[in-house]
């Protein structure tokens, strides 16, 4: 398997906008069915992208970015299936099964990112106090240029070091799996900071009960989701790819799951919990009117405001 | 100004001059970025502020005290479907246009984003991503290049007309109502807190996903977390956010030194086996 620059190089570039394309621009160029045939042209063999990369969609079709849970990445697992697929003149199925090292990395990385730019977020923090408005803006930016550079340096890792690098990332994955799970945690428990400072902010003394009100409702739905519907996310990408990859797979997907289970009982709860709050929240709005005009009909005035 | 944290209304309560149509749509073009800064921490927070300079900028005016108010309280914890976002902005955009209590467009904030999530993924990933990708991939595999080009033309014609539409319509929407609502804001205000509350109780519980390690078990094969989900379920998630808020407003932590605890508590958690 042997590439030239250039090639290299438009394959770096390209894996440098689809990377941020998962989660911004269009949300769509990322997909394995449009970049195959991207990678595809830029090896020189637009077939073979074409049939492996819509091959690698109709297998992730059951595994999307669903309620904000991170699988096994499909980006970079689609790239280095189509490299496979022509560099060493594999079988789909047996480029999709080395692709899977770098899927799993490719987790990791966004894990990472996701985690580093928790405190971050106090320096935004800083710039809205300052009236920085340029500095938000270049933020955003930044952090999305490192996750393009992330990925685009582990695509080029694998297109010149091959097969032999997709095993030397598998063991490097496997070398401390508790500092990947770990972080995966504390990600997952991340949230619960942003949560506080709303409640720090918005709730008064007399809102608690409507606090834990939302919780239960929240909780009791969820649990009804989810024993009608199991695992929606991972389980489209596990069941068809894996099989090459499953030994590899699981401690990832185990921590996937563990910040990931919120995709699942996600689905129309939320909605249903809000026409409830809208309700309650109408019946105190009209309540609130109702007492209002009654006490400004005995005052006499209708401008105190109290 | 050191009450600027609790300040609750902005100085210039004079409604600033409409949204001009050139305005919506740069926010609708730089809504496509809203997970550009995404974190743990507060998600889609900056990603948010981000797409919705442009109208702060309209509104508040540069370098007022009213810009940092506004993008402060913007850069709380927000998360909703990257696709429907624009309803949100649409809204709050309407209300800051109306200079509204910051109270009532946080509380109107938290209340909007949590449903569409569920709405967002029904329409997008599990029914126009299957339909057109699936077309897509049959003309892929026989080797025709109209298969990215037709998947990718469905999706972001919709795409695009959704995000459009919704930014237009909802700041149409937010604006009438407004007129309706100022009569009675200050009950306005308390009836939009509490929904918003019962919708951050529903999110903890919702987006909480932290367990103990199935490993953790009694001797007969109980795990420790099938305990805890036998006295109350979500427990966890629940006493973490409940701990976060008393350390934040009793012991006076900022985000970022909860954020490092909870670095530390995952890994050790996990180094020993908890999680």
């Amino acid at each position: 398997m042997s590439f030239n620059a250039i090639q290299i190089i438009l394959v770096f570039a390209w894996v440098f906008i689809i990377a941020i394309d998962q989660f911004d621009f269009l949300e769509s160029l990322y997909q394995p069915i449009v970049t195959g045939a991207v990678i595809g042209a830029i090896l020189g063999d637009l077939k073979t992208g074409l049939v492996v990369g819509g091959t690698y969609q109709l297998m992730t079709i059951g595994n999307m970015p669903v309620g904000g849970a991170q699988p096994p990445n499909a980006v970079i697992g689609g790239v280095m299936a189509v490299v496979f697929a022509i560099g060493s003149k594999l079988e789909t199925g047996a480029a999709v099964g080395l692709a899977v090292p770098f899927a799993l990395i490719g987790q990791y990385m966004v894990t990472l990112l996701f985690t580093v730019m928790s405190p971050m977020m106090s320096v935004a923090d800083k710039m809205a106090e300052k009236g920085d408005h340029k500095g938000i803006v270049r933020l955003n930016w930044l952090a999305m240029a490192a996750l393009g550079l992330l990925f685009a340096v582990v695509c080029t890792l694998g297109m010149i070091g091959g097969e032999a690098m997709g095993k030397t990332l598998e063991s490097l994955s496997k070398a401390q799996p508790w500092i990947m799970s770990g972080l995966s945690v504390a990600g997952g428990m991340m949230r619960f900071v942003g949560f506080a400072t709303l409640l720090r902010i918005m709730l008064s003394n007399d809102q608690w009960g409507i606090y834990f009100a939302g919780f239960s409702l929240a909780t009791i739905i969820g649990y009804v989701a989810d024993l009608t519907s199991i695992v929606l996310t991972n389980a489209g990408f596990t069941n068809t790819i894996l099989d090459k990859g499953e030994t590899i797979i699981n401690h990832g997907i185990e921590a996937t799951e563990r910040v990931g289970s919120i995709a699942n009982v996600s689905g129309s709860a939320l909605l249903l919990i809000a026409f409830i709050g809208i309700a309650l929240a109408l019946n105190d709005f009209q309540t609130n009117v109702a007492l209002k005009k009654a006490g400004s009909n005995e005052n006499g005035g209708d401008d105190d405001g109290i | 100004m050191a009450s600027k944290q609790i300040q609750t209304t902005y100085n210039n309560l004079t409604p600033a001059a409409a949204l001009d149509k050139k305005t919506l749509n740069k926010m609708v073009w730089r809504s496509l970025n809203l997970q550009g800064s995404f974190n743990y921490e507060r998600m889609q927070a900056n990603g948010w502020l981000y797409g919705i300079l442009p109208g702060l900028l309209a509104i508040h005016g540069e370098d007022s005290d009213d810009l940092k108010l506004s993008m402060a309280h913007n850069l709380e914890f927000f998360n909703t479907h990257p696709f429907l976002v624009t309803f949100v902005m649409g809204i709050i955009l309407s209300l800051e246009q109306q200079k509204t209590d910051i109270n009532t467009i946080r509380a109107v904030r938290v209340a909007a984003m949590g449903p569409l999530g569920g709405i967002g993924d029904a329409i997008f990933w599990f029914t126009l991503v299957p339909i057109a990708a699936g077309i897509g991939s049959n003309m892929a595999i026989q080797g025709n290049i109209m298969g990215p080009i037709m998947f990718l033309l469905i999706f972001n014609v919709v795409q695009f007309a959704v995000r459009f539409f919704l930014m237009h319509w909802s700041y149409s929407l937010g604006t009438k109502a407004i007129e309706v609502l100022t009569a009675n804001a200050k009950e306005f205000t308390h009836a939009a807190s509490l929904l918003g509350v019962f919708i951050v109780g529903a999110l903890t519980s919702n987006y909480g996903g932290t367990t103990l390690s199935a490993n953790l078990a009694l001797e007969n094969g109980t795990t420790i977390q099938s305990i805890l989900d036998g006295v109350l379920p979500k427990m966890i998630p629940l006493g973490l956010t409940l701990g976060l808020y008393f350390l934040m407003k009793k012991k006076g932590w900022t985000p970022i030194m909860c954020i490092g605890a909870l670095l530390v508590l995952g890994l050790l958690g996990a180094l020993v086996g908890i999680f």
